[in-house]
């Protein structure tokens, strides 16, 4: 059977190749995935070997469940660890995040990419990886020093002896850039901008006293890292640790890992689309493919072959294309992860380039899900296979194979799609957690049950897109649009892949235009404020960018402001969840944002430890107003804070304090908003003007106004937009090739059909016109399915986030007829190969018979 | 007759107008070779043939003989290795895909074995094809002409799988006709029908022919059939050997025994 398989394989060659693409495609965005994220997390995992490689043992403040790395401890701890017997050498240093580099036109460098570190100098080569590049200048010594990464350097255009701006936490300052440092022999820290000086300015502009933020400790030959850190940890004053150099790096992996499964995640969901739509494409060719071959299945079955050793028959052809597909996957996979990685960066991520990784997990999943894949899809046309009979080979008119009756579909199909949209619904509707997979299973299975009916809806429809085809092109028109309805279940197939494709499209087109109306209406009834001021320095994310503390101090000078108002965020722990907590001076806030506090929630905050709750997270936090709840702070530990209140609109955080608490409780590292009202009669333009130099020597702070803030906000869902749609394009490009495929297939079946019309007399160019416009209906169709599911999975998403500040459904028309428009397009892209293949065919072979 | 237009946009016309005028079709020293070498097939060798206009034309001999190869090759859907394929005054060698796909659309019609017609049009759209893939109109008289000759007025609506294979086939002599070609090439027409519809299919070819003055060419095995013919030509080995006129399937009969023997 084996070999019967293999030469039929190769006598099919453009069956085999148009099925093995289908899978190549359909692996390479799992692969690619794998590969990139690999790639990632090679380039950290090196990074980290190299800054760890001379540290043994590392000292720093003991903080329980925070990230350490800017948390300082007393200086004399150094003295501690230098006594310890076994240290070799060990040197302390200070680091901090809350930095912002400018560039020569005094924009901050970085912007929402990689973040900027501020580190000390260290003295001891062995435990550092910087380095002073060859012949370019020294290490920072004085107050005025500074050294940046080459790669910053180089992408800022400075020199050795420039003066580069750095605004820290009083402000901007001036240095001379005396050095250019590498990281062994890496140019960057994966983008990241990297500044460093001398031990005290670092402190100084960090805003440290004689304290560290960690040491690294070399321990003498012949004492082990754990030894060594056994022995520190024993003197190590309360509030400080020792952990090995390798206890450090490890975390710091795990951290980025985590950081990165995120992103991996979210990636293979879209590869799962892709796959899923694969799955179409691939099922329906081995369908096509079977009921091609029923004539030669047939002569086996006559001449004593088992219906099983036909289905394994096929399974094998489906297995070996699943092989060399899969393969060719995981090449095509180092192109994807190209492509992610340029679309990335695009969107603005940042992500640092260099040689791909191909580690065996990518090879090992790529291959499995081809497999899987193309065994899945061969099943069902494998099992008609084998119950085609002996005496189908006889038969003239033997390409029949029994169809379900319309009722059986109908009923299935219903069925099917009715599960789907039951899954969706819980996963919306219905508090049961998990809800992304609900909905996720749901459209899937949705998905295929609308595929199922899809059929009965071929016919109509096609006759509906094509009415005009006739009268435009005539015969060419009329038999494109015959051919589409003459089978059904094949147009409807392959009009499925796409539908799949183009639904997503359109469902984030229409939730990302709902959620800005959302948000547009949010930020205008819940914002006051005339101007709100943020860094543009990317550092912590989730915190963003502290501002200057200077920065409110100065505002709050000018005449032309009535209300100038700070906004502050740091993490806690509050029952051993970390979370986001913010502060805010009670007496101004409300001028400058809503919250709709009830009661005297916001005066009430004023009392020092205590804290007010969003309504929403109370309610799931299962406390009550007058609780107190312990909270765990970096800087002074344990804390009890109690609720005196609570309020309504959860968006700027769902826990507050007063400033004053906040200040109390954290190393303040400024500001993360700074919202201020014009006075009375002056207008805000105006307000803007007269602030302006103060805002301009920060460098790196941007004022916006409401406007600006929704303007702002709907970039960021565009550029989320244009990543999800670009991801999603894999699919749609499946589902192209998907046309390709059936049409290039149905050419095989129409040989005699098309070699008829060109013998009465149909030119070439008709005879492409015929197919072009039989891909255009079938794209169509599939763009027109795909437009309504999206929309209406759109909607059912905006409802189900109505509790969250969904107040908006809106469809963007516009996007949405460019969609199927270009889906209807992307049918004659389809259309080329198969058209010219067609137009090319041999007349002679379609009239000799056979 | 529609066929105008080809006579400016191409440059047949080797041949003098008399010769042109008298044949719808001619081959002179038609030679087809498939392959090279020592395995090369000679499906034509030097075969010369006149297809005088309004008479109908059997070819016959045995099988592997050239027959279709010969007819291919007159009605412009193969070409020659070497020599020259005429119909009316154009050279066929000298027409590019377009033109000779013109040609065929305009001057020639045909009948095959089988697979004759476009499953998913109509018998009426199979009929018309000709026409609606020129973009034309057809003439209202000629058009019911050929269908009361046929008999086909009550299946018109009917898809080719709801017709038997003798109505099929004259649907398919129906769209050889209605674009008035000037000559009809049939390859084993009646090959898949059995004697009655054979018989009603061969009528209706003979009556195009000396009502209509038809010219047509016909490739045939069967002796009863060519017996409709006005003349026979018979191939052997990509050559023509022998012809006959006012052919009878007992004297068709004869010759071949002849031929074989
Ligand atoms: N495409 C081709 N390649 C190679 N040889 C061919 C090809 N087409 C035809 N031949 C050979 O040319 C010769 C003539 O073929 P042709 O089809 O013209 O014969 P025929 O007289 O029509 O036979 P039949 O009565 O069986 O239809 C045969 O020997 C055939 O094998
Ligand atoms: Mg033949």
């Amino acid at each position: 059977m084996l070999a019967i398989s293999l030469k039929s394989l190769l006598a099919h060659k453009v069956r085999f190749l148009l099925t093995a693409v289908a899978i190549v495609l359909g692996v390479s965005l799992v692969a690619g995935t794998f590969i990139f994220t690999d790639t990632i997390d090679a380039q950290f995992d090196d990074l980290f070997e190299d800054i760890y490689s001379g540290i043994d043992v590392s000292v720093r403040a003991d903080v329980g469940d925070f990230r350490a790395e800017t948390e300082p401890f007393p200086g004399d701890v150094l003295d501690i660890v230098l006594a310890v017997e076994g240290v070799e050498i060990a040197e302390g240093g200070v680091t901090s995040l809350a930095t912002g580099v400018l560039d020569k036109e005094g924009d901050p460098i970085g912007g929402r990419g990689p973040p900027t570190l501020g580190f000390s100098w260290a003295e001891v080569p062995s435990l550092t990886p910087m380095r002073i590049k060859e012949g370019a200048g020294r290490a920072p010594t004085g107050s005025q020093d500074i050294v940046l990464d080459a790669n910053t350097v180089a992408n800022a255009g400075f020199a050795l002896g420039d003066t580069v701006t750095v605004v820290g936490l009083s402000g901007p300052e001036q240095f001379e850039l005396v050095g250019i440092a590498s990281f062994g022999d890496q140019d960057s820290l994966l983008g990241a901008t990297i500044v460093l000086f001398d031990l005290e300015k670092a402190r100084e502009l960090f805003g440290y006293g004689d304290e560290y933020t960690g040491i690294s400790v070399q321990a003498e030959a012949g004492v082990t890292a754990e030894e060594l850190t056994e022995r520190i940890s024993l003197v190590l004053p309360a509030g400080v640790e020792a952990v090995t150099g390798e206890t450090e790096r490890n975390e710091q992996v795990a951290e980025i890992n985590e950081a990165l499964s995120f992103l991996s995640i979210g990636l293979l969901s879209f590869a799962g689309v892709s796959v899923f739509v694969g799955a179409f494409i691939i099922q329906n060719t081995f369908r096509i493919v079977v009921a091609q071959r029923i004539r030669e299945l047939a002569l086996l079955r006559a001449i004593g072959a088992t219906g099983r050793q036909i289905r394994s028959m096929v399974i094998i052809e489906a297995l070996v294309v699943g092989i060399v597909g899969s393969v060719l996957g995981v090449g095509f996979g180092f192109a994807m992860a190209f492509a992610i990685r340029g679309m990335m960066n695009a969107a603005g991520m940042g992500i640092p380039l260099g040689a791909l990784v191909l580690l065996p997990r990518a090879v090992i999943a790529a291959m499995l899900v081809g497999m899987i894949l193309t065994l899945l899809s061969s099943l069902l046309p494998a099992r008609q296979a084998s119950r085609i009979s002996p005496v189908a080979a006889m038969r003239e008119e033997a390409a029949r194979t029994p169809r379900r009756s319309l009722h059986t579909r109908a009923l299935a199909g219903s069925v099917i799609t009715g599960l789907g949209v039951l899954l969706i619904g819980l996963g919306l509707f219905v508090d049961i957690g998990r809800s992304i997979a609900y909905v996720g299973a749901g459209a899937a299975i949705a998905f295929m049950g609308i595929s199922v009916l899809a059929p009965l809806a071929a016919s109509p429809l096609a006759d509906f897109i094509g009415w005009p085809l006739p009268r435009l092109f005539g015969i060419s028109g009329q038999l494109a649009r015959e051919n589409t309805k003459r089978q059904p279940r094949r147009t409807a197939s392959t009009a499925s892949a796409l539908m799949v494709g183009v639904a997503l499209v359109v469902f984030f087109a229409v939730f990302g235009s709902s959620t800005k109306a959302s948000i547009n209406e949010t930020i205008f009834e819940l914002f006051p404020a005339d101007l709100t001021f943020s860094s543009t320095s990317q550092t912590d994310p989730e915190l963003r960018a502290p501002i200057s503390p200077a920065f409110a101090e100065r505002l709050g000078v000018y005449d032309e402001l009535s209300v100038v108002s700070a906004m502050q965020f740091g993490r806690v722990v509050i029952e051993g969840e970390t979370q986001i907590i913010g502060a805010f001076d009670p007496e101004t806030i409300e001028q400058v944002i809503v919250l709709d506090a009830i009661g005297d929630a916001v005066a009430a905050v004023a009392a020092r430890d205590s804290v007010i709750v969003s309504a929403s997270f109370l309610e799931e936090s299962g406390w009550a107003v007058g609780d107190t709840v312990t909270a765990e702070f970096a800087h002074t530990g344990e804390v009890a804070l109690t609720i005196v209140g609570t309020y309504e609109h959860g968006d700027f955080g769902k826990l507050f304090l007063s400033s004053d608490t906040y200040l109390a409780n954290f190393r303040y590292m400024g500001d993360s908003f700074v919202f201020v009202n014009a006075a009375d009669g002056v207008s805000v333009l105006a307000a803007q003007d007269a602030i302006s130099p103060t805002v301009e020597t920060f460098g790196n702070i941007k004022a916006q106004t409401k406007s600006e803030i929704v303007e702002d906000a709907e970039g960021q869902i565009d550029q989320a937009l244009a990543l999800f749609t670009g991801l999603l394009l894999f699919a749609v490009m499946i589902a192209v090739l998907g046309i390709t495929n059936t049409l290039t297939l149905s050419i095989y079946e129409r040989t005699r059909e098309i070699g008829l019309l060109r013998a009465v007399g149909m030119v070439r160019r008709q005879v492409r016109r015929m197919i072009r416009w039989e891909a255009v209906i079938i794209a169509t169709f599939g763009a027109m399915l795909g437009v309504g599911i999206g929309i209406i999975l759109g909607w059912a998403v905006v409802r189900a986030l109505a509790d969250e500040g969904f107040g908006a459904f809106r469809v963007p028309v516009g996007q949405v007829i460019l969609a199927l428009v270009l889906a209807a397009f992307s049918g004659v892209l389809a259309a080329v190969w198969p058209a010219r293949k067609a137009s090319r065919m041999n007349i002679l072979d379609a009239i000799s018979n056979e | 007759m529609g066929a105008g237009g080809m006579l400016s946009e191409t440059e047949g016309g080797s041949v003098t107008g008399d010769v042109a005028v008298r044949y719808a079709a001619r081959l002179e020293n038609g030679v087809k070779t498939y392959g090279e070498g020592d395995t090369a097939i000679h499906a034509l060798n030097g075969a010369t043939a006149e297809f005088e206009r309004g008479r109908f034309t059997a070819i016959m001999g045995p099988s592997g003989s050239g027959k279709s190869t010969l007819l291919h090759c007159i009605a412009g859907l193969d070409t020659l290795t070497s020599g020259i394929a005429y119909i009316g005054e154009i050279d066929l060698s000298t027409l590019k895909d377009r033109d000779l796909t013109l040609l065929r659309r305009e001057r020639i019609g045909f009948i095959f074995q089988s697979y004759n017609l476009i499953p998913s049009l109509s018998a009426e759209e199979n009929i018309l094809l000709p026409l609606s893939i020129g973009g034309k109109q057809p003439d209202e008289d000629w058009y019911g002409t050929i269908l009361d000759t046929v008999g086909l007025r009550p299946r018109l609506t009917h898809r080719p799988s709801e017709l038997s294979g003798g109505e099929q086939q004259r649907v398919a002599a129906a769209r050889a006709l209605v674009s008035q070609p000037e000559i009809i090439f049939a390859d084993e027409p009646s090959g898949n029908l059995d004697s009655k519809a054979s018989a009603e299919l061969l009528g209706f070819m003979r009556h195009a022919v000396d009502e209509f003055g038809q010219t047509i060419v016909m490739v045939t095995h069967d002796p009863g059939t060519a017996a409709y013919a006005d003349r026979i030509i018979f191939l052997e080995d990509g050559r023509i050997v022998d012809e006959m006129y006012d052919p009878t399937a007992d004297s068709v009969l004869d010759r071949l025994k002849s031929l074989g023997g």
